[in-house]
């Protein structure tokens, strides 16, 4: 190691459960009367983006809301399915905020900062009320309390869920605020516009351009504050679970106008989703991972059997989670369960089309359970699954195979969510400070709210208070030379004229990062796809084809600006996967394994948030470093054997 | 009589009244028809109804009706029209293809061209006033009660109407055809339109309400249909043998109104 | 398989549209029919023309983002599905598939098959949410509720917003939207307070965008992607008329 500069998160002094507590007495206030004299951007809708931009509307602020979509109801947050967590300790099965902090912290194989986690944990149960007093319609007991399920391998039952919706009715109660705030004026609405860079004068944000998806003009805006709330990269990997806009420019153009990238690599790879059917894919459903109960997963013994998998005896089936981690079986934590399906897959032992799947078995529960116990527990997955893929699960086993599904890493953020550029903030997915290397079920729609309703509100003012920005209007020279590169930026990728489409490049992308950077990384694989990487982006910029017009509604445009920088935080991931010689979380290092081939931590020279500084267009960005420290949650091993 | 100028009235309440008025327009049907099926109980007994009809409170009873009908009708057309013209408007550029969805659908035929079948009930309503409330009544005389009141023969004059009359009787044939048609989208759409459905409900009063409109289309055709086949048995002149009749519905009517 | 196209095509909302012929072959029946769409697109965009425009983003039935009328169908013939969740399997090798925008005056279209819905959004900031600043909620197992009554409601909050009930109400009424939104609040005792305001208000506002007026065909709830009943309309119906008695 050559220099190891750290970065400050503004940490509050105090025992763990009062920093925030403290910390929030300790900030300054912007009275009533000025609140409304200070603009604010915030870019996207979705939990996050949408909380936020409602609260800071009923705090009298200017609120600008910036939307890719039709409308902020859209926000890809609307997907999530499973739920919501917090320490409400309705069932009384000793659920505590400490307990959320610590299965958190733990969950996130001690790669998360301590002190936003438990601030996470201690806000989650106002969420739940805020939720219900917005009439979210959460599931209920017949004596018409909330209901829980538990979720994602804690030990309690914290989890609080409408239908399969969860996220959908979340987001809409959070969109509904918004729309409160539109409708009173304090919020201002922006849809189908896309973010192409921020706008800095003298090192603060101070405003954002924006593309027009509609007219296709560049428009400016400026602001006191921005807030990033776009979400996370896993759209990287083309196929993901993660809707087909879903982009990372964003915070990709932030980063390069200087706020640090933090723990790109580490990502989540879902275990249960369809598997691909050839090469005309564009999105990989996610299935919930309750089939994991009942469902057996194996693939054949022999390598490229293809048969029938009724017509595979028993003997010739290697149900290998079973025999690997007896234990655990096939409730393995889904990093385990999708690392083990890609090393089956790349044996050539894989099943369906493509080879990269394996099947999750049923006949063993429908024999045992009757098929009517089946059907009332998963029987919506099972028609979901038959509707996509033709097959019928009560008669076949269905096939499985993991998806990218979503990204830990994000931009860098203090305890207050702003980055390393002054007055600008990353909510919800596009930070990374609350899930470390890997997060935990139904705690993504905990992390976007707590950012939105209950953190930035306070973190925000107390910026605004302290900073006093100076007036600025999109008159000053910064945002006419913000605006005068995006709009070069966009004409050069028009001038290509080449003759490969954004999604053909975007394909070959996903293809390396999902092989090389995916779930299973090795030095030497993510060494070639540092390599390859910038062929691709070569190409890109050598073959790109957009047709049409830049002042139009053109799709292939969009696309080809953000496979750009896909082609960038692709490089980025993998520069993060090589230098982090450790297995955590979701990433792992087939170099960094026990004697049992399970994932080992290296505390000793990893317990960092690595924090990747941009230093211009081809040089090799700076890995900065937050030490992380654990007080409360003492590191240990995972095992699941 | 339409106003043909948007008033500033919201979509619900236009809803509320096609509804009201249409239920109401049914209740009136029902009435309607019973009163037709008197007829079948012989000339004294649907004479004395229509006795009945215009002396009731010294024939304020029926102006008020006729008032109350003529507003309820007014009121539903101009407010299903208003309808009709909002349809136009939302959607300036039409399908190059329409089909049927199907499944909880209702959209058919019939609740597509409720305005034809609308206004073409509308036309037969005139035609078939003319036929017998503006009809000559003194052309077809009276007859004399068991009590000895004189009362004008309106039997007559519906047995005289559509006796050897096909053409009048295919007229009502097709009117009732689009009556039920209307009615088979009508009647269920008003109890939603009046916010009575729940999502349970909603296939029965489907059905139901398809149902009453066959039932009124054929209960209204019964009385031209039978009378123009069964010539023998419906006679213009025929004199009740008073004591035989059963006296049917208006029996323990009959003493009161009758005198 | 392979598959022939009539897709509307339109340069801008002011512009003539028509449909126009394509083919699409190689198609694999477990791709879904934005998919064949795409690939549609790829071989336009490789032969130097432009693709034809459309919308979808989660691609799994829930964004509400992608609305195509399929051969006169909104969503197609399959019915409790989005467009996105269609698959090519449903159609047969050789079949002829006209494909429509939403078509609705409240619905100006943007370009080929992509239409402008934030209508919806100026209906909901008129009432459709309940009035709860952050931080001010109480907790929340205080006021029961019967789970029924929860039932309902997510029954009617289960809405995408996608427009398939304007796109195929004979009329373009929005009356399914509108309804579902008023009838989940009626289910819940929060937002009780604005109950009768949220109904005057969000039926204005649904008045004044241009959508037609309902006539209880319910091919809306026919197409709808998550089959909710119009006896939300009905309940829509009953709740603005309380309101016009008691406000």
């Amino acid at each position: 190691m050559i220099k190891k500069p750290t970065l400050d998160a503004k940490i509050p002094e105090g025992p763990i459960s009062e920093k925030w507590t403290n910390h929030k007495f300790n900030m300054k206030l912007v009275n009533p009367a000025n609140k409304r004299k200070h603009e604010v951007i915030v870019v996207g809708t979705g939990l996050a983006g949408a909380s936020a931009a409602a609260s800071l509307g009923e705090l009298g602020y200017k609120v600008k809301s910036f939307c890719i979509q039709d409308s902020p109801r859209r926000a890809h947050s609307v997907a999530a399915q499973g739920g919501i967590n917090a320490a409400k300790n309705y069932q009384n099965d000793g659920d505590s905020v400490y307990r959320l902090f610590y299965d958190t912290v733990k969950g996130g194989d001690f790669r998360a900062r301590e002190a936003n986690v438990h601030r996470l944990a201690e806000v989650s149960n106002s969420i739940i009320d805020q939720c219900v007093a917005q009439g979210v319609p959460f599931a209920r007991e017949y004596g018409g309390t909330l209901s829980n399920r538990s979720f994602g391998g804690a030990q309690v039952s914290r989890t609080f869920y409408a239908r399969g919706q969860t996220g959908q009715q979340l987001l809409l109660g959070a969109y509904g605020a918004l729309m409160r705030q539109v409708d009173a004026g304090t919020v201002e609405l922006f849809t189908r516009r896309e973010m192409l860079d921020v706008v800095i004068v003298d090192g603060k944000a101070r405003g954002i351009i924006v593309r027009n998806l509609v007219s296709g003009e560049l428009e400016e805006y400026a602001a006191d504050a921005v807030l990033l709330c776009t979400g996370g990269y896993s759209t990287v990997f083309y196929l993901s679970t993660n809707a087909v806009n879903c982009n990372a420019t964003a915070a990709w153009r932030c980063y390069k106008k200087g706020a640090h990238f933090a723990n790109p690599c580490f990502t989540q790879i879902h275990p249960t989703c369809i598997p691909r059917f050839g090469e005309t894919q564009s999105k990989l459903t996610l299935m919930s991972e309750s089939l994991r109960n009942d469902g057996r997963v194996w693939v054949p013994k022999k390598k490229k059997d293809d048969r029938k998998p009724i017509d595979i005896p028993e003997e010739e089936r290697d149900y290998y989670l079973e025999t690997k981690y007896p234990a655990f079986g096939n409730l393995v934590p889904r990093d385990i369960a999708s690392r083990n399906a890609e090393e089956v897959c790349v044996q050539g032992r894989g099943v369906g089309p493509t080879g990269y799947a394996v099947y999750l078995d049923f006949a063993d529960a429908i024999n045992r359970l009757g098929k009517d116990v089946i059907a009332a527990r998963y029987g919506n997955l099972f028609a979901m699954y038959h509707e996509i893929t033709g097959d019928d699960p009560y008669e076949t086993p269905m096939m499985i195979y993991p998806a990218p599904h979503y990204t830990m890493g994000g931009l860098w953020v203090d305890y207050n969510l702003m980055t390393t550029i002054d007055g600008l903030f990353a909510l919800g997915e596009a930070n990374f400070s609350d899930h470390g290397a890997n997060r935990l079920g139904a705690s993504a729609l905990m992390q976007g709210l707590a950012d939105g309703y209950f953190v930035i509100p306070y973190t925000l003012g107390n910026y605004l208070a302290t900073e006093k920005p100076a007036p600025v209007n999109t008159n000053a020279p910064e945002f006419t030379e913000a605006r005068k590169q995006v709009s070069q930026g966009i004409k050069d990728l028009m001038n290509i004229k080449g003759k490969t489409t954004a999604d053909e490049i975007h394909r070959q992308l996903g293809d390396i990062m999902i092989e090389k950077v995916g779930m299973s990384r090795s030095e030497e694989g993510l060494k070639e796809a540092l390599e390859e990487i910038p062929k691709i982006r070569k190409k890109f910029y050598e073959d790109l084809c957009i047709p049409g017009d830049t002042k139009d509604y053109n799709k292939e445009l969009e696309k080809a600006a953000r496979v750009a920088d896909f082609l960038e935080l692709g490089e980025l991931m993998a520069r993060d996967a090589l230098e982090r010689k450790e297995s955590c979380g979701g990433h792992y290092r087939v170099e960094s394994q026990d004697e049992e081939g399970e994932a080992k931590r290296d505390d000793e020279n990893f317990c960092h948030g690595a924090v990747w500084a941009f230093q211009g267009p081809d040089k090799v960005p700076e890995r900065l470093i937050e030490e992380l420290h654990y007080e409360h949650v003492i590191p240990s091993n995972r095992s699941y054997k | 009589m339409i106003n043909l100028k948007e008033p500033q009235i919201s979509s619900v309440c236009k809803k509320m009244l096609t509804g009201i008025t249409g239920l109401s327009l049914v209740l009136f049907l029902v009435a309607h028809l019973i009163g037709n099926l008197t007829l079948f109980a012989g000339p004294d007994v649907f004479n004395a109804y229509a006795q009945f009809l215009h002396h009731f409170m010294h024939g304020m009873f029926i102006r008020i009706a006729e008032v109350g009908l003529l507003g309820f009708f007014a009121l539903h057309i101009w407010s299903a029209l208003s309808v009709q013209r909002s349809k136009k408007k939302a959607r300036p550029s039409r399908y190059e293809v329409n089909a049927y969805a199907g499944g909880a659908s209702k959209k058919s035929i019939h609740s597509l061209y409720m305005a034809v079948s609308g206004i073409t009930i509308l036309v037969f309503i005139i035609i078939h006033l003319i036929n017998f409330k503006y009809a000559d009544h003194e052309a077809v005389g009276t007859m004399t009660m068991e009590n000895g009141i004189e009362v004008t023969n309106v039997y007559k004059l519906v047995v005289l109407t559509f006796q050897g009359n096909f053409g009048l009787v295919l007229l009502y044939m097709v009117a009732m055809g689009f009556l039920c048609s209307h009615l088979l989208h009508g009647i269920w759409s008003a109890i939603q339109s009046v916010g009575l459905t729940r999502p349970s409900t909603i296939p029965y009063l489907n059905l139901v309400g398809m149902a009453f409109a066959v039932a009124l289309a054929v209960g209204f055709l019964l009385l031209p249909l039978l009378i123009f086949m069964m010539r023998g048995t419906f006679d213009p002149n025929a004199v009740p043998e008073y004591g035989t009749h059963a006296r049917l519905m208006l029996a323990p009517l009959a003493p009161w109104i009758l005198g | 398989m392979k598959v022939n196209l009539k897709i509307w095509r339109q340069a801008g909302p002011d512009a003539p549209g028509k449909l126009v012929d394509y083919s699409v072959e190689n198609i694999d029946p477990s791709q879904s029919f934005l998919e064949m769409l795409d690939t549609l697109n790829e071989q336009l965009v490789k032969s130097g023309q432009e693709p034809v425009a459309f919308e979808s983003d989660c691609r799994e039935g829930i964004c509400g983002n992608c609305g195509l009328v399929i051969n006169g169908i909104a969503h197609g013939s399959k019915g409790g599905c989005t467009t996105c969740e269609i698959r090519m399997r449903q159609y047969n090798d050789g079949d002829t598939i006209t494909v429509e925008p939403f078509r609705a005056k409240a619905f100006t279209l943007i370009k080929d098959l992509v239409v402008n819905r934030s209508a919806f959004d100026r209906i909901m900031s008129k009432g459709g949410y309940v009035a709860m600043n952050a931080g001010s909620a109480q907790d929340a197992n205080l006021q029961p509720i019967h789970q029924d009554a929860a039932e309902a409601a997510m029954d009617a909050a289960a809405c995408i917003g996608c427009g398939a009930c304007v796109a195929a109400c004979p009329n373009a009424s929005a009356s399914l939207f509108v309804g579902a939104k008023v009838s989940q609040y009626t289910w819940l005792p929060q937002g009780q307070v604005e109950r009768s305001t949220r109904a005057l208000k969000m039926v204005k506002q649904m008045d004044s965008e241009g959508f037609g007026d309902c006539s209880n065909h319910a091919e809306c709830e026919a197409v709808c992607p998550k089959e909710i009943s119009i006896a939300n309309i009905s309940r829509m119906r009953r709740e603005f008329t309380k309101a016009l008695f008691t406000r």
